[in-house]
C-alpha cells in the first residue's frame, strides 16, 4: 500500500449529503478505474461524516486535517482551517493534534461570511481573490455581524467605495476574526491554512499581515480532510495486517442512496 | 398652550409625534428609506397636517435615533434611550425596566425611581437579538412582516435553532421548511432565540421593578410571548410601542418651552 493519492473528486454537498457522498465516491472510483470492492477500508469525514453508509469508519475532521496536512506540509504547527460553517484552529504537536479552537458560533470569521458578501457585490466566489489583490486601499468595515456587514458593504457601495476596495476590507475584516480566534492557541510557525477559505489570495494576503509572517497552502485546500481520512484507512490497515486482524467491514457498501434513509 | 414636535429617526423607521403640552395629538410613521433628511422633512410634513398645523405652530422640536444628525430643523437632539425612557415612564411610570427592539438594534435600560436612565446595555454587534433577524427569516418564508407574529402566536411547538447568528438559523430555517417544518413553528423558534439573546441582556443589567417593551419589535405578539416567557414575568406594551421615543422627544421638547 503506497502513499500515492491516485484519484480525487470535490464537489458542493448540497442538502442531500448521502447522495452526493455516493456521487463523489462513484466519480473517484471511476477516475482511479478501480471498483468499491478493490477498496480495502473506507473513512469518512466531515461535518456530514455520518452520511455515508458505505463507510467504514467515521473520523474527525480535526484529526484528519491534521493528519493530512503533516502528511502534505510536515513543518506546519499551527492550522487554520476556513469552512464554509465554521474556522478551526488546529495546534500540532510532531502531527499529532495537541490543542484547537473552533468558531461555529457565528458566521463572522468563516466562509458563509465571504459567500453573503460575494452574493451582495454579485462577484462569483473565487474571484474575491483576484479582485481584492487589485484594491488601492482596504475600506474600512466597521460591523463584525454579517448581516450588518452586507447592508454596510452595500451602502458604502452606493457611496461610490470600489468593489475591489470593499472586497480587500472584507478580507481584513475576517482575517481579524480568524486571527482573535486562532489567537487563543499559542501561535507558532510554519503556520499552514486549509479548507475553501484557502483557496483565496486575498484572504491568505490578509491573514499573512495579520500573523506577520508568510503562511503555508497546500496545493488543493479542499482536499486536506480527505487526504487524513485516507491516511487514517491506510493506518488502520496497516496495523491490522501487523497484528493479524480481521478489519470489520460496512456492511453497507455501496448502494443506491434514497433520500433521507 | 403650546405644540411641540418630537422626531425620532431610527435605521428603519422614522416616526413624528406633536404634542400639545404632554398630550399626543398626532403621530406619523414611515420607513427611513436611504436618504434621512428628506425622509425626515417628510414624516414632518405628514404629522403636522394629521395635526392641522403647519410648522410656524412647532414652538420647539427635538430630534433623536440613529439619524438625529440629519434633522436641521430640530432645536435640539438628544439620545433615543433617554427618550425611551422618557415616553416610557410618561405612560407607565412603575416601569424599571425597558426593552427596546428596533430593527438594528436591541437595548436593554434600566430606570431610576425618578424614571431617568440608571443604565443600559446595547446589543449592535449582532443581529441575532435585532429586528433584523426576523426580517431574515420573513423573507425566506415569503411572509409579511406584520403577519410574523399572528403565525408565531399560534405555535405550541418552536423549532429548535442550534444557533443564536441570523446567518446560519437562516440555513437551518431553510433545511427546516423542506423537512416539513410549519412556518408558524419556525417562527416560534426565531422568537425563542431572539428572546434568548434580549434576555439575555435583561440579566446582565438585573430585572427589577415592571417591565416594558418598545420599538417595532413589540408589535410583534410572538417575540413578546417568547420574552415573557423567557423573562417568566409579564410585560406591558404601549399602544403604539413604535413612537415611543418620538413621544419622549416631544416630552422633553414640552420642558425646554417652560425653562
Amino acid at each position: 500500500m503506497g502513499d500515492t493519492l491516485v484519484s480525487s473528486v470535490i464537489g458542493p454537498s448540497g442538502p442531500e449529503h448521502r447522495r452526493l457522498a455516493n456521487k463523489v465516491m462513484e466519480e473517484a472510483l471511476a477516475s482511479a478505474s478501480i471498483v468499491f470492492d478493490d477498496l480495502a477500508y473506507v473513512v469518512a469525514t466531515g461535518y456530514g461524516r455520518i452520511n455515508v453508509p458505505f463507510a467504514d469508519k467515521q473520523v474527525t475532521e480535526i484529526t484528519c486535517h491534521a493528519k493530512g496536512l503533516y502528511s502534505l506540509l510536515p513543518t506546519a504547527k499551527t492550522i487554520v482551517d476556513i469552512g464554509g460553517q465554521d474556522s478551526k484552529g488546529i495546534k500540532l504537536n510532531e502531527g499529532k493534534v495537541s490543542s484547537f479552537v473552533m468558531n461555529d458560533k457565528c458566521a463572522a470569521g468563516t466562509g458563509r461570511f465571504l459567500e453573503v458578501i460575494a452574493d451582495a457585490l454579485g462577484v462569483p466566489l473565487e474571484k474575491l481573490g483576484d479582485i481584492s489583490i487589485k484594491a488601492e486601499k482596504a475600506a474600512i468595515i466597521s460591523n463584525t455581524c454579517t448581516v450588518f456587514a452586507e447592508q454596510e458593504v452595500t451602502s458604502q457601495l452606493a457611496n461610490g467605495e470600489s468593489v475591489a476596495n470593499l472586497i480587500a476590507g472584507i478580507h481584513e475584516a475576517i482575517a481579524v476574526r480568524i486571527y482573535s480566534l486562532i489567537s487563543k492557541l499559542k501561535i507558532s510557525p510554519d503556520v499552514a491554512i486549509t479548507g475553501g477559505g484557502a483557496k483565496n489570495i486575498g484572504l491568505i494576503r490578509a491573514l499573512e499581515i495579520k500573523f506577520g509572517f508568510p503562511v503555508l497552502v497546500p496545493p488543493e485546500p479542499l482536499l486536506t480532510g480527505a487526504i487524513g481520512a485516507a491516511i487514517v484507512g491506510k493506518e488502520i490497515c496497516e496495523r491490522a495486517a501487523g497484528s493479524g486482524e480481521i478489519l470489520k467491514r460496512s456492511a453497507q457498501g455501496l448502494q443506491e442512496a434514497t433520500f433521507f434513509s | 398652550m403650546a405644540y411641540v414636535l418630537g422626531i425620532d429617526i431610527g435605521s428603519g423607521f422614522s416616526k413624528a409625534v406633536i404634542c400639545e403640552d404632554k398630550t399626543i395629538l398626532s403621530h406619523a410613521i414611515m420607513p427611513s428609506g436611504g436618504n434621512f433628511k428628506e425622509t425626515a422633512g417628510k414624516v414632518t410634513e405628514i404629522v403636522l397636517e394629521k395635526a392641522g398645523l403647519s410648522p410656524g405652530d412647532i414652538s420647539y422640536a427635538t430630534a433623536t435615533g440613529y439619524g438625529a444628525a440629519v434633522v436641521d430643523f430640530a432645536d435640539r437632539s438628544i439620545t433615543d434611550i433617554s427618550c425611551h425612557a422618557a415616553g416610557v415612564c410618561h405612560m407607565f411610570p412603575s416601569v424599571r425596566t425597558l426593552i427596546d427592539i428596533g430593527a438594528q438594534f436591541s437595548k436593554a435600560i434600566r430606570l431610576n425611581d425618578k424614571g431617568k436612565v440608571a443604565n443600559f446595555i446595547l446589543n449592535e454587534k449582532c443581529a441575532g437579538g435585532s429586528g433584523k433577524f426576523i426580517q431574515v427569516i420573513a423573507r425566506i418564508l415569503h411572509m409579511k412582516i406584520e403577519d410574523i407574529g399572528k403565525f408565531s402566536i399560534q405555535s405550541d411547538n418552536p423549532v429548535e435553532f442550534t444557533t443564536g447568528c441570523a446567518v446560519f438559523a437562516e440555513s437551518e430555517a431553510v433545511s427546516r421548511i423542506a423537512e416539513g417544518a410549519l412556518p408558524g413553528d419556525i417562527l416560534a423558534g426565531v422568537h425563542k432565540a431572539m428572546a434568548s439573546k434580549i434576555v439575555n441582556l435583561v440579566v446582565r443589567l438585573g430585572l427589577t421593578g415592571d417591565c416594558a417593551i418598545t420599538g417595532g419589535g413589540a408589535k410583534d405578539h410572538g417575540l413578546v410571548r417568547a420574552i415573557k416567557t423567557e423573562l417568566n414575568t409579564d410585560v406591558l406594551v404601549p399602544e403604539e410601542p413604535r413612537i415611543t421615543a418620538a413621544f419622549g422627544a416631544a416630552l422633553s421638547a414640552a420642558e425646554n418651552i417652560y425653562q
